[in-house]
């Protein structure tokens, strides 16, 4: 059995709050089959906390194409409640993003979690996609729930085209770079 | 630590959240994106500049790609994953250059207004043997005004055609600079970039003139 790709599934339906997955009787079953042994999965450790660095989706790419046709890990709207849309179109992937210090304290879900430990200093939301695995709009929806659950900065910029000064420090910046 | 809602510091914007202890102020990301069809040498042209190596973030190919992106009715495939690699480099405390390197093809074009949005301008890699290959980018370009421009990846300093015969090829104004470079070197790379960044400027200008 495998997750249909539409949030409106009245078996699935979005719930903020508790997430699909953990209603299942057995979240373990439908895709760690496929996993190679000791590979850390959420079945693993539904509620473990995730470790810096240790991802918790394992090292399974995700969405890989699978010619057998089995599902090997969440579906990634899953990790989102259910919502495909990005809450705010102007956190791009070079967007900044710095969690507060309380946040650690707060509860939050594994990925929040995890996204809330990278950011100690700032970093990009592509950067976080990357180092958890994460889809990008997965990233960029759980970023959007965390600041504005008040957990994280996100330093949203005006979507202006860059004004001639920073542009001009740019070039300079990247004439210094030497071949 | 104290709470002092008269500190100089808090008066600066009306962003800053209220309780948010101090931390280092995040730099301001510029991004370039770099374009092109399968195997041209994208990655190995963000990896060249870039001062880590570069990393891959994945997005998932949505409803919208599925028209042009049938699996077919066999298929349980819903989605389809792509990849998007990307590098950065720091000019100074308060800047940092973002570079994302992204497919070209049409099919991929659900994600660029998302990449193009603020974007400095981008650098279509092109390999003339398959230069059909960035069509749709260059199209995309053109029409989302973001100055861009052609680079033909030169893998061993050949070049099966002349400029103006790719020009010919792409028919892109006269304003849009096509030129070769190699991806493997960085200062060729730099190079390139900076030609991006002289559209970007002459641009800014304009922009700021009327």
């Amino acid at each position: 059995m495998r997750y249909q790709a539409d949030p409106d599934d009245p078996d699935h339906p979005a719930a903020p709050g508790v997430r699909p997955f953990l209603r299942d009787t057995n979240p373990g079953g439908r895709y760690s089959p496929a996993l190679p042994a000791g590979t850390p999965s959420f079945g693993d450790h539904p509620f473990g906390e995730p470790q810096f660095g240790d991802h918790p989706f394992g090292n399974q790419p995700f969405g890989d194409a699978e010619p057998s046709g089995q599902a090997t890990s969440l579906r990634p709207f899953v990790l989102t409640s259910g919502r495909v849309d990005g809450i705010d179109p102007n956190i791009g992937p070079e967007t900044q993003v710095c969690s507060h210090v309380g946040a650690l304290s707060a509860r939050l879900s594994p990925e929040q979690r995890a996204i809330v430990h990278l950011c100690g200093e700032p970093l990009s939301v592509a950067e976080i996609s990357a180092r958890l695995r994460m889809h990008f709009g997965v990233t960029r929806i759980l970023v959007g729930d965390l600041r504005a659950a008040g957990h994280l900065d996100v330093h949203v910029l005006a979507n202006d085209f860059p004004d001639p000064e920073t542009i001009l420090r740019v070039i300079r910046g990247l004439r210094s770079i030497s071949s | 630590m104290d709470f002092d809602p008269f500190h100089p510091d808090r008066a600066v914007g009306t962003a800053r959240v209220p309780d948010a202890p101090q931390r280092a102020t995040p730099p301001v990301p510029v991004k370039i994106i770099v374009a092109g069809g399968f195997g041209v040498g994208k990655t190995t042209t963000v990896g060249a500049i870039s001062e880590i190596s570069p990393l891959t973030t994945e997005a998932e190919m949505t409803m919208e790609g599925l028209g042009v992106d049938d699996p077919g009715q066999a298929s349980g495939k819903t989605t389809t994953t792509i990849a998007m690699d990307f590098g950065c480099v720091t000019i100074d405390q308060t800047l940092k250059l973002y570079l994302f390197g992204t497919p070209g093809q049409a099919r991929f074009a659900f994600m660029w207004d998302d990449l193009v949005r603020g974007a400095l301008g981008a650098l279509v890699v092109v390999d003339t043997t398959r230069i059909d290959d960035c069509y749709p980018a260059v199209d995309y370009f053109e029409r989302a005004g973001l100055p861009f421009v052609v680079g033909i990846n030169t893998f061993n300093g050949q070049l099966g055609y002349n400029l103006d015969e790719v020009r010919w090829a792409l028919a892109v104004r006269d304003d849009v600079p096509i030129l070769t470079f190699d991806a493997r070197f960085r200062g060729s790379v730099r190079d390139a970039l900076l030609v991006v960044l002289d559209q970007a400027l002459d641009k800014a200008m304009k922009m700021r003139s009327s």
